[in-house]
């Protein structure tokens, strides 16, 4: 037992660094949410400071629960998270397949597909709220403008004008509308992490093993088959990594719901911490540790699911 | 059946011509080994049968039907590769049953074939097991399982053994040479270990640079090298290269006599020389003798144990039915 000491103590710092690093904010947050802690109240001055003689028990959980955003914020940020790695998993995936074979030009395409990961969240929403999704300047305006100028014409033409006048008129879609805006943060998202689960997928398609490969075509497998029986397979672990990475990142959205549409109607759980924050901590402190409770049953799922292809 | 023709069939990469126009007919039921240093085209040559390698020109045939433009998937052959190429995420059963599989054969008798070549190898308590957790000798024989379940028109073994170590290296050779005697199905085997081909051969191919230098049985070729090439190359130890005054004593350019067909002496004989490495094996003792004109070191092989050490000076004296005799241009002169 005792060459084990050594090594011990030697972590001891770096260990005992991490917890404090962990413990104190996760302890600050669980203090703040049992007690009526508030920024600015004048008709109770003395909520304004943290005190164990404004202990609350649990007020504060019971109102962020009877709070009418709370249950949105939660099914949003599954709803946001969820749709994100779907789409990421199954365009990366394809996107991945598709640039593996040696082509002219290769390498810009390879470069252009990644350029998206490097712009900023919050330019990243600013240009596609406002370039591309805005109803009326943006692409999507301009778009179904066009279509509309063109079915208009085509309705004055002669002939064909009876058949075209059946067809109705396109409206745009408003993403930054209550109903909407979570699906404006979906796709904006989506673009932007593609690009990851491309790049990984495509270095671990680089190390597939090309005999597997010629002695299933020799054991007549199709394309397909070698896809769904060899590369698919090859791949669970970089999907299970590119789910798991992403995961951690976009339960914590905020950039880009704030650009979208400033939480109406489109609110996550940090954005709904961020909401009381601005006044309530108590509120915004018990909504956290909600937060890190649906981490948490978020991160048993992954590792329930994923661990399984991690460990092989 | 598994009668294969290749006709004036050549590769090139861009511009390097790797196969030079060659023409080669394996027999049905031929065990044929392709045998040649690196990089000689033995492989590729095995992949155009195969059809992962296209032909640059010329056409295989297979059972008389052209097969030169036939996908891999259909020739009817079936290939072991070196790295075994086992499908790591699937079970040995879904291995071996992959091919079925994929010919839409109904689970039933897929099961009962993948058990029936799982008992001719020996693999029945791995059925479940993934290729991660077996030996390399077990992997190479699900390997072959895998083959074996197509019952195809020929196997394809591209250096298959090369991956073992040396003791289990022989079993498995055994083990091909036991599948062969039962199934007597056409075989083709590409190895650079001359003593694989020799042992398991009813037919040699030695290959250098692209070009078939002899085809031929394996004493054929022991007893008749064509060529300085394929006697340096068959046999081990190598064949003693004799070059000038003593070849010219026989009317050659080079004179080839190998090493088990040199009496030793120590008290007097042909050619004079002092003993450098002697490696004793027990069986054999081989000897390699210095100092002897246009040969350095020749070497010897002289039965059981001989009582030489390095420095000690030594007789040589070559049998004169043995010796080879080749002329300018390396071609045998009889």
């Amino acid at each position: 037992m005792s060459d084990r000491k050594l090594p011990r103590l030697l972590q001891t710092p770096a260990v005992l660094l991490l917890l404090v690093w962990m413990l104190i904010p996760l302890g600050m947050t669980l203090y703040f949410s049992f007690i009526r802690y508030v920024l600015n109240n004048l008709r109770r001055p003395e909520w304004t400071t943290p005190s164990l003689s404004n202990w609350r028990g649990f007020g504060n959980y019971e109102f962020v629960l009877n709070s009418k955003d709370f249950l949105l914020a939660i099914q949003n940020s599954l709803l946001i998270v969820c749709s994100i790695l779907f789409l990421t998993v199954i365009l990366g995936v394809l996107i991945a397949v598709l640039i593996n074979k040696a082509f002219a030009g290769q390498g810009i395409v390879r470069v252009l597909l990644i350029s998206p990961f490097f712009v900023m969240p919050a330019v990243n929403a600013v240009l596609w709220i406002n370039m591309i999704l805005d109803p009326v300047l943006g692409l999507q305006g301009i778009a179904v403008g066009s279509i509309n100028d063109l079915l208009d014409a085509l309705r004055a033409a002669p002939l064909v004008g009876g058949f075209f006048s059946l067809w109705p008129e396109l409206e745009p879609i408003s993403f930054r509308a209550t109903q909407t805006s979570a699906y404006a943060v979906i796709i904006m998202v989506t673009w932007q992490w593609t690009p990851f689960a491309v790049l990984i997928f495509m270095t671990s398609l680089q190390s597939e093993d090309q005999q597997q490969k010629e002695a299933a075509v020799l054991d007549g497998a199709g394309t397909w088959s070698q896809f769904r029986f060899l590369t698919l397979p090859h791949l669970a672990r970089p999907i299970a990594i590119v789910v798991m990475i992403q995961a951690i990142f976009h339960l914590s959205l905020y950039a880009e719901i704030e650009i979208v549409s400033r939480g109406n109607g489109n609110k996550n759980l940090p954005y709904l911490i961020g909401e009381f924050a601005n006044n309530n901590i108590g509120a915004a402190s018990a909504t956290g540790i909600f937060a890190v409770i649906l981490a948490n049953i978020v991160a048993i799922f992954l590792l329930r699911m994923i661990g399984k292809s991690l460990m092989e | 059946m598994g009668r294969i023709v290749l006709k004036n069939v050549t590769k090139s990469f861009g511009d390097t011509q790797v196969i030079p126009p060659l023409d080669l007919t394996i027999e049905d039921g031929e065990f044929t080994v392709f045998v040649g240093p690196s990089g000689c085209g033995k492989s590729t040559l095995l992949r155009m049968i195969a059809g992962l390698e296209d032909l640059t020109s010329g056409y295989i045939e297979i059972d008389g039907n052209d097969a030169t433009q036939v996908p891999p998937s259909e020739r009817g052959l079936a290939m072991v590769f070196q790295s075994y190429a086992l499908y790591p995420h699937m079970s040995v059963r879904k291995n071996i049953g992959f091919p079925l599989r994929m010919a839409k054969m109904d689970q039933a008798e897929i099961d009962q074939k993948v058990e029936t070549a799982a008992q001719s190898l020996n693999l029945m308590d791995y059925l479940d097991r993934k290729p991660a957790d077996l030996s390399g000798g077990q992997r190479q024989r699900v390997a072959i399982g895998r083959a074996i379940v197509r019952e195809p028109a020929a196997f394809l073994f591209d250096e298959p053994l090369s991956n073992l170590d040396a003791a289990l290296r022989v079993g498995m050779r055994l083990e091909i040479g036991e599948l062969h005697e039962r199934l007597k199905t056409t075989m083709i085997y590409v190895t650079h270990d001359q003593v694989e081909a020799m042992t398991m051969a009813n037919k040699i191919v030695v290959l250098q640079a692209g070009v078939i230098e002899q085809v031929g049985s394996p004493l054929e070729l022991y007893h008749k090298p064509r060529n300085k090439f394929v006697a340096g190359f068959i046999g081990s130890p190598k064949m003693n290269l004799i070059e000038g005054a003593e070849a010219a004593k026989h009317n050659a350019h080079t004179i080839g006599v190998r090493p088990e067909h040199i009496e030793v002496s120590t008290t007097g004989g042909q050619w004079e020389g002092k003993v450098g490495v002697a490696e004793h094996l027990g069986s054999d003792t081989f000897i390699h003798v210095h100092g002897i004109d246009g040969c350095d070191p020749m070497t010897v092989r002289a039965a059981g144990d001989v009582a030489v050490k390095h420095g000690d000076t030594v007789f040589l004296t070559p049998q004169a039915q043995n010796i080879h005799k080749f002329d300018q241009k390396g071609l045998r002169i009889e």
